[in-house]
Order: structure tokens, then sequence, then C-alpha cells
């Protein structure tokens, strides 16, 4: 596994950008392991097991399912613009960028214990939460432009379908994340999967309090 | 089914548009299978729009998920009913030397585009459905996404009609048209070559044809999108606002670019 990882990040072998049969099993299979791993301890934070548990299901389930979502819509425009061909070449780079994020989150996971003993509040631990899931989303990135670059040399088109995947990910990926918290859990709050208000638009919370600011 | 898909994954791909049919002033595909493709394909995001008033909590309305499925495609299909025949007498007065029926088939495959992109949107849709009770956020998501999807099917339709009445276009149909007339023969092999033609004297710089068909075009366009959001004006509601019951239509009231400015002041003003 280590190896198949190390391939991963380095660009080789399964981890490696071309037209070949997409590892979709062992992408999945890294992603799940990462994420998992990541989530645990993110989630045991405050010092409760249970809410470990439900990290470890929900990191994977945000990365895979906000991926899941984009995917139709990147299709058909592949297939707009001409690069059907070069499908299966995006989804391997879409789907080695996703397994990179997670691997990059295991990663920076070690880090997290010492910042929890730290004697920080709880909004500052979202805050390191929220720079690390930045920080490995950047690596995911840099995992998928590399794959990309071959395929904007051979067809500039493909700069066009990166743009609108990455649009179309961050803004499904920012709702995503906000319908799965608590990702740590408040530490005088009972652990729990869901948030009373789970159900509720991490977008019309941002235009209420834009149009709070201007009206 | 299946064979309805293989028709759009063909349409998508542009294989049903090849640009040598597309200057012989042909469409490859089918008038019957792109319309039943664009029924499918607008069913299908109308059932996602309307799952907001099937979820409401207030008053659930099941309905609102088959009004919307079929209201959808309607939409569409009604829109180009409504601009099809003027489109097509201007642009043959323009010059255009699409047929009838190559007309419908052209703006037939840029309508089941922009609804091929708006059903691969579904699921984004729907998840927003299950994740918002905002009616304003999921009317403005909604428009963004007719939008995007339009922007494509658009795009089809320009790149196809530079196809149509590029310099080879015109060229082909110009010769076509004399060869026709003249009754004029295909050189044999080995025959004189004939004598290099005298070039004729420059014409005044007036549009050509071709460019007076595709400004037809392009002012379509422009009426085909203010038509088409008013349409979806009058056949609303798609979502289904859940201080309302079910209707299939509402009263005729207000105008589509009006309500829009309402809605995003409602978002924005936490309405």
């Amino acid at each position: 596994m280590l190896g198949r990882v190390d391939d991963l990040l380095r660009g080789r072998g399964a981890g490696a950008p071309g037209a070949g049969p997409v590892p979709v099993a062992l992408l999945l299979a890294i992603l799940v392991v990462g994420g998992s791993a990541y989530g645990f301890v993110m989630g045991l934070g405050g010092g409760r097991l249970i809410q470990g548990l439900i990290g470890t299901v929900k990191v994977p389930l945000l990365l895979e399912v906000t991926t899941a979502l984009c995917l139709p819509s990147h299709y058909v425009a592949s297939s707009l613009l001409g690069l059907r061909a070069d499908f299966a070449a995006s989804l391997r780079g879409i789907l080695a960028s996703q397994a990179a994020m997670a691997i990059a989150l295991l990663s920076l996971s070690p880090l997290l214990p010492v910042l929890y003993r730290s004697d920080i509040d709880y909004e500052a631990v979202t805050l390191w939460n929220g720079l690390f899931f930045l920080v490995s989303a950047a690596a995911g990135q840099a995992v998928l432009a590399r794959h990309y670059r071959p395929l904007i040399r051979r067809n500039p088109r493909h700069r066009a379908t990166l743009a609108l995947w990455f649009a179309l990910y961050v803004f499904v990926a920012i709702q995503m994340a906000w319908v799965l918290r608590p990702f740590i859990g408040k530490p005088d709050l009972e652990a729990r999967f869901f948030r009373d208000d789970a159900w509720d638009n991490a977008y019309v919370r941002i235009a209420r309090l834009i149009g709070r600011a201007l009206w | 089914m299946k064979r309805l898909f293989g028709q759009v994954d063909a349409l998508l791909r542009g294989r049903l548009t090849q640009r040598e049919d597309l200057e012989r002033g042909e469409v490859a595909a089918r008038a019957g299978t792109l319309m039943a493709a664009c029924m499918v394909l607008g069913a299908c995001y109308g059932a996602f729009m309307g799952l907001f008033a099937a979820l409401n909590a207030g008053s659930p309305s099941v309905l609102q998920v088959l009004s919307s499925a079929v209201k959808v495609p309607l939409l569409f299909l009604l829109t180009l009913a409504v601009t099809l025949p003027s489109l097509y007498v201007f642009s043959t007065l323009a010059g255009s030397h699409l047929a009838f029926p190559q007309t419908l088939r052209l703006l037939l495959g840029g309508t089941a585009v922009t609804l091929a992109l708006l059903a691969s949107f579904g699921p984004i849709t729907g998840f927003f459905t299950l994740s918002t009770d905002s009616y304003p956020f999921m009317v403005v998501l909604n428009v963004l996404f007719f939008a995007a999807g339009g922007v494509a099917g658009l795009a089809f339709i320009a790149r196809a009609l530079n196809h149509v009445f590029g310099p080879r276009a015109s060229t082909s149909a110009v010769a076509t048209a004399t060869d026709s007339r003249a009754g004029a023969e295909t050189p044999q092999a080995g025959a004189e070559p004939a004598p290099p033609a005298t070039r004729p004297p420059r014409a005044p710089s007036l549009p050509g044809p071709s460019s007076r068909a595709r400004f037809v075009f392009q002012v379509w366009v422009f009426i085909y999108a203010v038509v088409g959001a008013q349409m979806g004006w009058i056949l609303r509601p798609f979502v289904g606002s859940p201080e309302l019951d079910f209707v299939v239509f509402r009263t005729r009231e207000s105008n589509f670019f009006e309500a829009l400015a309402r809605t995003l002041r409602t978002l924005f003003g936490g309405g």
C-alpha cells in the first residue's frame, strides 16, 4: 500500500497521468484510509470516541459524494467540448487528486493531537482544521494539475473543463461540509452525526450576512 | 432508451453535426429522436426541481415533481415553437441555405444539449434541495443552472452555424447551386485543364447572404433567451413556493426579470 501511495504522490505507476485503465478501487481505498484516519483523529479532539468514529465516516463521505455529484456535469462538459476521448485520463486525474488530498490530510493528522493539547479554544481548533483541509485541497489540486498538463498540451480546451470542475467542486464541497458538520464537535455538546440544523444552506447564511453588512 | 442515449451521446460528441454535413446544409440527427431526448432529459431535471415542493415540511406536494417533469421539456419546446417560424422566414430571406427541417433539427440539437447539461446538474440540484429550506436560494440556483445550460446550447448552435455559414460553406453552396443550374459535370481524369477564370471585379463591400443569415441567427439567440425566460415565468411554478398551495399554473402577474430581482433582494435581505 505504501508503495502505491508513493507512486500516487510521485505520479508514476498506477498514479501516473495517462489514458490507461483507471485504478478506481485502489484510489478509492487510499481515499477511504486517508480520510477515515484524519476524520478519526479530528473527531477525537473533544475526547469522545464516538465523535472520532463519526469522523471516520464523514471525511471520506465528504470527498466521495462531492466527486460523485459533480462527475455527471464533467462528463457532459467533456463531451460538448470534444474531449470525450480523454475522459478516462481526466477521471484518473480527478480520483488521484481526491486520493492525494486524503493522503495529505493523513500526513497532517499527527499535528492534531499536538493542537488539541495546546490549550486552544474550539474556534481556533476549527480554524486549524479548516487550514489543514485547505492545504490538503491544494495538494490534491497539484496532483490534478499534473494529470491535466499533458491533456492541456494536447488540447487547450481541457483548461475550460478543469476550471468548470474546480468551480463546481468547490461550490458543492462547501455545502457538503456544511451539511455534514460537526466534524470536531463542540466540547459542551453531545456527540452526534448531524446537527439539529444540518439541512441548512451555507450560501443562504453567507448571503444574509452580506445583506446585513450592506443594508 | 439505450438507443436514445446513444443518440444524445453522439450529439454531445458532435457526431451528428459534422462539419462536412453542415457545410452542405445538412444535419444528420433525426427530429423525432431529438424531441424524445429533450423530453426525457427535461423530465429528469424537472423532477429534481419539483423535489423541493415534495420535501416541503409544511404542505408537501408530490404533484409538483410530476408537474415540473412535464413543464421543463414543455418550456423549451414551446419556446422553440414560438421562435422557430420567424427565425426560418427571416434567415431564409437573409440568404440562409438551411431548409426548414434542417433548421428545426439544428435548434432541437441545441435544446437537447441544454437539457443534457441541465440533467447532469440534476444530482446537485437534488443535493441542495435536501439541504436547504430557502426557496429564494433554490430559485437563484435553478436560474444559474438554466443560464449555464442555455449558454452551452447556444454555443453548440453558434459552432454549428460557423460551419453552416463559414467561407467554405458559402463557396460550396454557391458552387452547388451554379453546377446544378448549368448542369455542369465533374471534369474527367486526364482532361485538359480549364483555363484560369478571369478574376471578377471586386464587389462592393455589402454583407453577403451568409453574414446576413448569421446576423439573423444572432438576433434570434437574444429573442430566444428573452422568450424562454418569460415562457418560464408563464409556466411557473417549477420549484413550488412553500408558502403557496400546489397549482399547475400561477395567475398572470409581473414578469421574469422583475421576479428575479425580487428573489435576489429576498435572498440577501434574509426574507
